[in-house]
């Protein structure tokens, strides 16, 4: 066992040892027994991830059982492709506030030090909230700014301004905002890390050049910052692109969203046209695709700096 | 600090107001964040748990409760929790230690595919499986327990980066090396050294898991499987205080799932503190280095 477990190290390159020589058939052995020790976990994904996907992209592009791009066209009929833009829109609105907002409370996460215990509370709510969603997460925002809403009664008895019918939870606004809900504490979450790789020495030695706090922000936070703050802005967008079930238990079908639409047109309460359906899965998954590959290609970059 | 650094008089009441101010700044942040963290919550307490002229009373839970399917969909929830929590575990449990022992080349790929769920939207995956299972075996998606593969699916990300850090962060080689020179043989290894060091990163993955499957919603409803989150939004078509009370305890549950996972990680980081340098870095989501919160919530939800 022993000698097997060291001759494992040498073969793994792990420690490049001039007297171990592992002979042919025991790498043979090795790279055998590797794909058979993770057989059952490539089977799997193969089974339930990725032939799913393989037949949803190659259903996509399949009209009466030969190649066909007149599914992928139709995408830009005026309604669906209204439905990209409305989805876009939300996804871009809700990343671009909830960034700003998030970047806000990781920066007084980050820097605060006193009161320990409140910081504790934010970050570990922060932590809860970015996870939740959903059915639960739309209906706590409907017992609270709904037509019924504690908030909105508050307000009507206070002031006697109505804010149901400012901010309609059924519309793209009142999605938005609930979506901002789990946005700006998982951009703190995401951005946190990075606030901590920013080191306080740094900032001593550019004020003790003389820098002002704009120079440094410019010149020193900022070149530094930017790739993690874009990259987790476009995990914000994939997030809210993505989102069905809060955006169906809101509003249902009066928002003209992609991820509504397919659910719609999975659960077969439109015409059926499976190669149609697949199609509108297909340009979601591109864009979601390309968001996070962007982020990907950022995080290499920023990588260098935050260790 | 910045009082300390620079030369004594030369700049002493920026030096001095500067923390003050953001002291301040930082507490009002705080205080704003929880107001509205909480708004929603207290809300669907408050709206769920009263009704106008009466009081606290449980009157509108009483009415989901005895609605027919109340029971059923829940323990169904419970029973796809559980099953594939525990069939995530026995699915990477081996083959991560499998591979971290004898074929560690494999693991940038397993790692790769391991984030493959994180960019296909839940909904996608549905629309999938339904093309897919429909040609290939009709029967699979009639039955609920069907969706536990799919859960499996979407909770990969979160489950495999948990359990790939805690084995890291034993450096099982040496363990198995050095149990084996003591005269083990590897299953004795395996019961006794190995699996009880990792028992505190399975009940991470664990934890983790079940939050993220008791408020599952696009699978479910899209695959016509009545769980409890389904349940849920039934209900809230025509009682809306019930489901504000419904969301109020499932919003709770999650949050103790969560804080229970926190908990567990701390203990864990405690633990395992030396040996954090050698973890590598991930490249995709922050792991658990430097609060137990972050680990949770490095990633989107599946439930939305």
């Amino acid at each position: 066992m022993t000698l097997q477990a060291e001759r494992a190290t040498g073969a793994a390159g792990a420690a490049p040892s001039g007297h171990e020589r592992p002979t042919a058939t025991r790498r043979r052995f090795g790279r055998v027994a590797g794909w058979l020790g993770a057989m059952p976990y490539l089977l799997f994904l193969a089974v339930f991830l990725i032939a799913p996907i393989a037949t949803n992209v190659w259903t996509s592009f399949q009209v009466d059982g030969s190649f066909s791009l007149a599914s992928m066209a139709r995408l830009f009929e005026p309604q669906y492709r209204d439905a990209f833009m409305q989805t876009i829109r939300l996804s871009l609105l809700t990343a671009g506030a909830g960034g700003v907002l998030g970047l806000i409370l990781a920066w007084a996460l980050a820097t605060s030090e006193r009161p320990k215990w409140l910081r504790n509370l934010v970050l570990s709510f922060s932590a809860v909230a970015s996870q939740l969603g959903g059915v639960a997460l739309a209906f706590a925002f409907v017992a609270a700014i709904g037509v019924q809403g504690l908030v909105t009664r508050m307000i009507l008895s206070l002031t006697g301004w109505s804010l149901s019918d400012s901010i309609q939870l059924a519309s793209f606004w009142g999605i938005a905002l609930v979506y901002l809900y789990f946005q700006v504490p998982l951009m703190a979450i995401l951005m946190l890390p990075a606030f901590g790789a920013l080191k306080k020495q740094w900032s001593e030695a550019a004020y003790s050049l003389g820098a002002s706090r704009f120079r440094y922000l410019r010149d020193i936070a900022f070149p530094i910052m930017w790739p993690p703050i874009i990259g987790a802005l476009l995990l914000l967008f994939a997030n809210s692109f993505s989102a069905y079930a809060t955006a169906y238990a809101l509003a249902g079908g009066r928002v003209n969203l992609v991820p509504i639409l397919i659910g719609f047109f999975i659960s077969g309460n439109v015409m059926t046209d499976d190669s149609f359906a697949a199609a509108l899965v297909t340009g979601m998954i591109v864009i979601v695709v390309a968001a996070m590959g962007l982020r990907t290609l950022l995080e290499r970059r920023s990588n260098k700096w935050l260790r | 600090m910045a009082a300390l650094d620079t030369p004594a008089g030369a700049k002493p009441l920026s030096g001095r107001r500067r923390p003050r101010v953001t002291g301040a700044a930082q507490a009002t942040i705080f205080a704003v964040a929880l107001i509205l963290f909480f708004t929603p919550l207290v809300a669907s307490a408050a709206f769920g748990f009263t009704l106008p002229g009466k009081g606290f009373t449980l009157d509108s839970l009483d009415v989901a409760v005895q609605n027919t399917s109340f029971l059923p969909q829940l323990s169904s929830t419970l029973q796809l929790a559980a099953l594939s929590t525990l069939a995530s575990l026995l699915l990477l449990v081996p083959t991560l230690l499998f591979l971290h022992l004898r074929a560690p080349r494999m693991l940038p790929l397993t790692e790769w595919l391991s984030v493959v769920p994180y960019v296909v939207p839940a909904i996608a995956l549905v629309s999938g499986a339904n093309l897919f299972f429909r040609n290939m075996a009709p029967g699979f998606l009639v039955s609920t327990y069907s969706l536990v593969p799919f859960y499996m699916v979407l909770t990969l990300p979160l489950v495999y980066r948990t359990l790939d850090a805690g084995i890291r962060a034993l450096d099982i080689r040496t363990l198995f090396a050095a149990s084996a020179s003591l005269g083990a043989t590897p299953l004795q290894t395996l019961a006794r050294i190995i699996l009880p060091n990792l028992r505190a990163s399975m009940l991470g993955a664990s934890l983790l898991s079940c939050a993220l499957v008791l408020g599952e919603y696009a699978l479910a409803s899209l695959l016509l499987h009545s769980t409890f989150p389904v349940f849920m939004v039934q209900v809230g078509m025509n009682q809306p205080r019930a489901a504000a009370a419904l969301s109020f305890l499932s919003i709770v549950v999650t949050w103790l799932l969560l804080a229970a996972l926190s908990g567990a990680s701390a203990k864990r980081t405690r633990k395992s503190g030396p040996a954090r340098s050698t973890r590598q870095t991930s490249k995709d989501l922050p792991t658990q280095e430097s609060t137990p919160a972050e680990q949770s919530s490095a990633t989107k939800g599946i439930s939305r």
